[in-house]
């Protein structure tokens, strides 16, 4: 075998390392010197460059040569093998990674090609060895050892890296930032300025704890929670396809924010929604649970094939389960085995099967005359939603404190506790499971593939089979056995985005070999095991990370830690980011008093442009704005139209909801900063947010602006933005008081009445103040 | 000169994080720094270059107008005429082409061939057959290149628009117009690179979802603007009432003012980013009126389309097509919501075509005109065909939908008019000859823009995408 020049580059490098390394020199920081291990540094390669055409998918299989599993690229291939551990001269791969192009692997023709670095990174490996390990999330996490008594597993483990890369952390950020930011991560809304005085006022122990236990008990901690969950599980009100109607979901999502606010184990969350229709005595919540099945999206279009859509459904459901719970592209087996994960076709399949048994009558017709909006999709319930459940409890017991007799108070609290009436809801069924078969490429119209019955991955530990069929239930359960790898892990990761806006493996929606190797395994494995052991307690996994130092860290960068740790991978300091789209308009109906913050209900029906659901047909519709209360819910109320998300939501990133979603684009968009100016909704919280400030923001034009700074962005204005604002405020009072019509117009912008004794030019013109405050960068910042 | 592209060390993953359409400022959220890009780009909201390496070869168009004709014409009545179906009017469908078939509406039902329900001529030096529903687009027939062994994969109009426009059936892929602006960016500074416009008119029309513009995992800069027909243009591009043109700059003025303030503290990129994108939403909310605004047309041309004013019709739709190709906007994408004629066929498709055949005339005319066509593409077609079997018999039958065999054209730079390529079976079933899938459109299509298809791809959940999924091959003999 020839020697490639560059061959000789590199033993020469590797010779230098060795020696520098015998007498004692501490290596230099390069990587290329560290010994490679499997599954950070090989396997990303091999699995980008290699698994296309040697990897587990035995239909794309080139040369019969396998290189995901080491025990079939070390075999014999008639006098030679692809690799012979510490050989470099005799490993194939070796040889055909610097060979010739018509020699050469990845071949020439194809669109990926080796780097430099990769091929030195193979070789280096080959040399001491090709050693092999299991895709890291294929294997059960284990607790790292931290040593005896430890405050804090998330600094220790976080300090130790920092010290290592030479990084000093970020101070502490100022109690307003932290207080900010906590309510926003908890609750989704800003802290009051009464809120903040409080934290800022109390010196003893335990002040930050205090603040995390308060928002840890507040009712808007489920509203916070059950947005990222509703994202996951692709929750919406409408069906999605076709003539997308409306379907009856809502009660799901008041048992998803109920659920997080009771913080009901996870292992109980999960059971409840794969299979809350089949467990022992869990009642009508295990029915709107079992919603979860029948999320999907659905069609009953004129000319739908019901085969066809039987496996459309089938296969959306696996996607959905193996993305919330599992983190693999599960999806990617439906027409051949995975191209770079251990899931075979037969797989994806089997899961499928574990779905067989759901009622889908509902879904699967094509009755154009059930096109109503909204749309009947049996099986339904007619339910008392937990959260509503909750209300009434609390309606009669104020109720029965009332004194004896008729008031007015009892008849307010009766006319409440009568408009809580029983919602429907789409639930699971289950029935004699329909025949699953493999769909050879995926063909449903192939009907040769084998009949399969419900089964779990086969690359993990099996399921405990008895003689009954597989259920759900078994499915969940298996979820949560001790020694399955994926369901904490893939858990703890989205929670830590939450907190840190980027995952510990920072590709939140695939753990897979295609992932991203964790920049704190350790970390990620602590707190998967943790989670667990916890009895899988989501607010302890909360209290945890937000107590941490970490979390409390400045995220203003230095020049130094920009230089060093540009991407933050090390958390040396807090991320920062846009706010959630829901959460921009929380925001701003609550710094306007606009916010009604009932939990649970119907969807809110914002208002909305004209003509925006002209496309929709079958039937035609118009978008009717909700009058009252229902105009002023929190965002992940939101009426959610799969096809034509209101487009605020989506001028601020929200997903449509059609498939799982488990990382929301941040983008900055003309879009996004045409409807924060001008959207109705954000126009009338300004005109209200004005009314208050003139109302309860004291006397004098600067009491006023403190108080809108204050409750807007949680601090005071410094001089320079004083001075802005006043000129503003001066410039515009004198247009206003010009221009009457102007103010008509523009205080009838939204519903919102103003109150008759203040001035109306006033209101207008400290509605440009608190426009421009809810319009800057920092309002819609989570700092 | 400064480097707006991404270098190539810039992560795919990273660059999902950006967006912002038709401008340059780069959005790292929540990674601070800006890694692969030059800090002016931030300062300068000037154009989106397009990520780097693309064009990949010498492009032929600068700008696709895709003309949509949602719900599914009948290739059998516009321009696949098939003589035998006349003779077997009436007569049951043969077997051999529809068993093991999947079949939309009619399944179950008696499967007769439905005659012709529009008389064909020969147009043009070429002697194109076109039906005389299309007195207009037949003056093209020298101009335009018919694909008449066009087939797709899905047989109802959601899934095979999704097909259309994505590649794959599957919900929350980019559609070609976001892939498109991806790739080349953009050519306008106070306009979206990506313009969907929808018209009405035909039988009860289908419903055409916004997933059909969406971006997918590409950033959702690429994102196709929907130009609506009632109420603003687009979006809240109208400053609310009582907020005159000068209030609101004032505002605008105060917020980038108290931002820059701000900036000396947080130090964060994202901010000067969103002063640029403060700075487009406004000029936009001054150029997007000015668009819809037709006074500046003369008499003539109004005339030429058929239209008075930007009023939602197709007419005006095509009209407003062409001025936005004038002003740089990559991918214009028409649909005209009618086809879908499971009855009353030949009434139908003379209404729909009444509607968009004269338009359709005007705008690649008028692109002639003014020397666009020669750097414009223009594709016109349905997500699917109809089948020469009858549905509704009576007195006005019409055809369910047909996703082996149908006809789409093609005309502007780089294409060979009055050409046919492709047919489908004697009874106008099968694709039987030059078979044209949906992504050997796309892959031509992006070869005219310069690209290869194979290459254009984003990785998301850990694998790389494509426009053409695992396929596609550009129609060669097509091209001038």
């Amino acid at each position: 075998m020839a020697t490639s020049p560059l061959f000789c580059l590199w033993i020469t490098t590797l010779t230098l390392a060795s020696n520098l390394a015998a007498q004692g020199t501490p290596l230099p920081q390069n990587p290329a010197f560290e010994e490679p291990t499997f599954n950070r540094d090989i396997r990303p390669i091999l699995a980008d460059k290699c698994f296309a055409c040697h990897g587990p998918d035995g239909g794309a299989r080139k040369g019969k040569l396998r290189l995901d599993r080491r025990e079939d690229a070390l075999a014999d291939r008639g006098g030679y093998a692809a690799i012979l551990p510490g050989d470099l001269e005799e490993s194939e791969l070796v040889y055909r990674i610097q060979a010739h192009p018509e020699d050469r692997m990845p071949p020439s023709d194809w669109r990926k090609s080796l780097s430099q670095k990769e091929i030195e990174t193979l070789i280096s490996w080959v040399s001491v060895g090709a050693k092999y390990e299991e895709h890291w999330s294929l294997v059960p996490p284990v607790r790292p050892d931290l040593g005896q008594h430890i405050a804090s597993a998330v600094d220790t483990l976080l300090n130790r890296k920092l010290q290592a890369q030479g990084l000093t952390p970020a101070p502490q950020a100022d109690r307003a930032t932290l207080l900010r930011r906590l309510s926003f991560d908890l609750i989704g809304l800003p802290p009051t300025p009464a809120e903040l005085k409080i934290f800022v006022a109390d010196q003893k122990d335990g002040a930050w704890e205090r603040q995390v236990d308060r928002l840890l008990a507040s009712p808007h901690f489920g509203e916070r929670m059950a947005m990222g969950w509703l994202d996951l599980v692709r929750y919406a009100d409408t069906v999605g396809y076709h003539g997308d109607q409306t379907h009856n979901v809502s009660p799901y999502r008041d048992w998803v924010i109920y659920a997080f606010n009771e913080n009901m184990p996870f292992d109980e969350f999960t059971r409840m929604q794969l299979a809350g229709d089949i467990l022992e005595g869990a009642g009508d919540d295990g029915l709107i649970a079992s919603c979860y099945n029948r999320l999907l999206q659905s069609s009953h279009e004129g000319g739908v094939q019901l085969k066809e859509y039987a496996a459309i459904y089938s296969a959306d459901r696996v996607r959905n389960f193996g993305s919330v719970w599992l983190g693999l592209t599960v999806g990617c087996a439906q027409c051949h085995d995975h191209k770079f994960d251990p899931i075979e076709q037969r797989d994806f399949y089997q899961i499928a099967a574990f779905f067989a048994d759901i009622d889908d009558r509902g879904h699967l017709r094509k009755d154009s005359g059930r096109n109503t909006n909204p749309t009947p999709r049996e099986p339904e319930v007619d339910v008392l939603s937990p959260l509503d459940r909750q209300e009434v409890l609390r309606l009669e017991t104020m109720l029965a404190e009332l004194p004896e007799g008729e008031s007015a108070e009892r008849s307010f609290l009766e006319s409440r506790k009568a408009a809580i009436q029983p919602r429907r809801v789409m639930v699971s069924n289950s029935t004699t499971p329909r025949e699953v078969r493999v769909l050879n490429r995926g063909d449903w119209m192939d009907e040769s593939g084998e009949v399969v019955e419900p089964a779990v991955l086969s690359a993990l530990k099996q399921l405990q089979t008895s003689e009954t069929r597989a259920s759900r239930e078994d499915l969940a359960n298996w979820l949560m056995e001790p020694d399955q790898p994926l369901t904490a892990r893939v858990f703890v990761n989205r929670l830590w985005r939450q907190f840190f806006g980027r995952g510990l493996s920072r590709i939140l929606d695939n753990l897979g070999s295609q992932g991203a190797w964790p920049d704190h395994p350790e970390l990620l494995d602590w707190l998967a095991v943790e989670f667990r052991e916890s009895g899988w307690d989501n607010k302890h996994m909360v209290r945890l990370i937000v107590t941490s130092e970490a979390y409390q860290r400045s995220s203003t960068p230095t020049a130094k830690s920009l230089e060093l740790d540009p991407d933050n991978i090390h958390f040396g300091r807090q991320n920062r980011w846009r706010l959630e789209a829901e959460l921009i308009r929380d925001q701003a109906l609550a710094v306007s008093g606009l916010l009604v913050s009932r939990i649970g209900g119907t969807s809110g029906l914002p208002y909305q442009p004209v003509g925006y659901y002209e496309h929709l047909n079958f039937p035609k519709r118009k978008y009717k704005a909700a009058n009252g209360e229902q105009q002023y819910r929190r965002g992940v109320y939101t009426h959610w139209q799969r096809t034509f998300l209101h487009p605020a939501m989506l001028a601020f990133d929200a997903p449509t909801r059609e498939e799982c979603s488990a990382e929301r684009p941040i983008s900055n968009t003309p879009a996004a900063a045409l409807a924060l100016l001008n959207d109705p909704s954000f126009v009338e919280a300004a005109r209200a947010f004005a009314q208050r400030a003139l109302l309860e923001g004291g006397t004098t034009d600067f009491a006023r602006l403190e108080w809108i700074m204050k409750n807007a962005l949680g601090r005071t204005a410094d001089k320079k933005e004083c001075s802005l604002l006043k000129n503003l405020l001066a410039e515009h009072r004198r247009q206003y008081q010009n221009d009457p019509q102007g103010v008509e117009a523009l205080l009838a912008v939204g519903d919102f009445e103003h109150d008759p004794l203040l001035k109306p030019d006033e209101i207008a013109a400290w509605t440009s103040v608190t426009r421009t405050v809810l319009n800057l960068h920092e309002s819609i910042s989570r700092l | 000169m400064p480097d707006c592209r991404p270098n190539p060390g810039l992560t795919r993953r990273n660059f999902l994080l950006h967006s912002g359409f038709g401008i340059g400022a780069v959005a790292f959220a929540p990674l601070v720094g800006n890694p692969g890009w030059d800090a002016s780009c931030l300062q300068d909201p000037g154009l989106f270059p397009g990520v780097l390496g693309f064009p990949n070869h010498t492009p032929r168009v600068k700008r696709v107008i895709f003309l949509s004709m949602a719900g599914g014409p009948s290739h059998l009545e516009s321009f696949d005429f098939k003589p035998k179906l006349a003779e077997m009017d009436g007569q049951p469908m043969p077997a051999s082409f529809t068993d093991g078939q999947p079949i939309a509406q009619l399944q179950g039902k008696q499967l007769n061939v439905l005659g012709p329900q529009l008389s064909f001529q020969r147009h043009g030096e070429s002697g194109l057959e076109i039906s005389d529903a299309f007195p207009w687009t037949a003056k093209l027939a020298d101009k335009i290149c018919v694909l008449k062994g066009m087939h797709t994969e899905q047989i109802n109009h959601d899934p095979a628009h999704t097909f259309m426009n994505t590649g794959v059936a599957i919900s929350g892929r980019p559609s070609m117009g976001s892939w498109v602006n991806y790739a080349l960016g953009s050519e306008s500074s106070d306009l979206p690179g990506f313009v969907v416009m929808t018209s009405v008119g035909g039988r009860d029309p289908q419903p055409v979802n916004s997933r059909q513009w969406n971006n997918g995992f590409l950033p959702s800069r690429f994102q196709g603007v929907p130009f609506q027909s009632q109420g603003d243009p687009v979006h809240y591009v109208k400053s609310p009432a009582g907020i005159t043109a000068e209030r609101q700059r004032e505002t605008l003025d105060a917020i980038a003012a108290l931002n820059q303030i701000r900036d000396r503290e947080l130090q964060d990129p994202e901010l000067t980013a969103r002063i640029a994108q403060y700075e487009m939403a406004f000029r936009m909310q001054t150029s997007v009126p000015e668009l819809a605004d037709f006074s500046n047309e003369s008499q003539e041309v109004l005339d030429m389309y058929g239209t008075q004013g930007a009023d939602g019709s197709y007419a005006a739709n095509c009209l407003m097509a062409r001025r936005l190709a004038e002003r740089g906007v990559r991918f214009i994408h028409l649909y005209h919501r009618g086809w879908d004629h499971h009855d009353g066929l030949q009434k139908f498709t003379n209404i729909c075509a009444g509607l968009t055949d004269r338009p359709t005339w005007a705008l690649v005319t008028d692109l002639e005109r003014l020397g666009l066509l020669e750097d414009t593409l223009v594709v016109w077609g349905g997500e699917f065909g109809r089948t020469p079997m009858s549905q509704s018999p009576g007195d006005s039958p019409g055809r369910d939908h047909h996703m082996r065999g149908f006809s789409m054209w093609l005309a502007g730079g780089g294409i060979r008019g009055g050409m046919t390529h492709g047919a489908t079976d004697e009874l106008g079933y099968h694709a039987v000859e030059n078979v044209t899938h949906v992504h050997d459109l796309h892959a031509t299509m992006l070869h005219l823009l310069g690209i290869d298809h194979t290459k254009l791809t984003i990785r998301a959940k850990g694998r790389d995408f494509r426009l053409t999924d695992v396929s596609g091959e550009v129609i060669h003999p097509i091209l001038a």
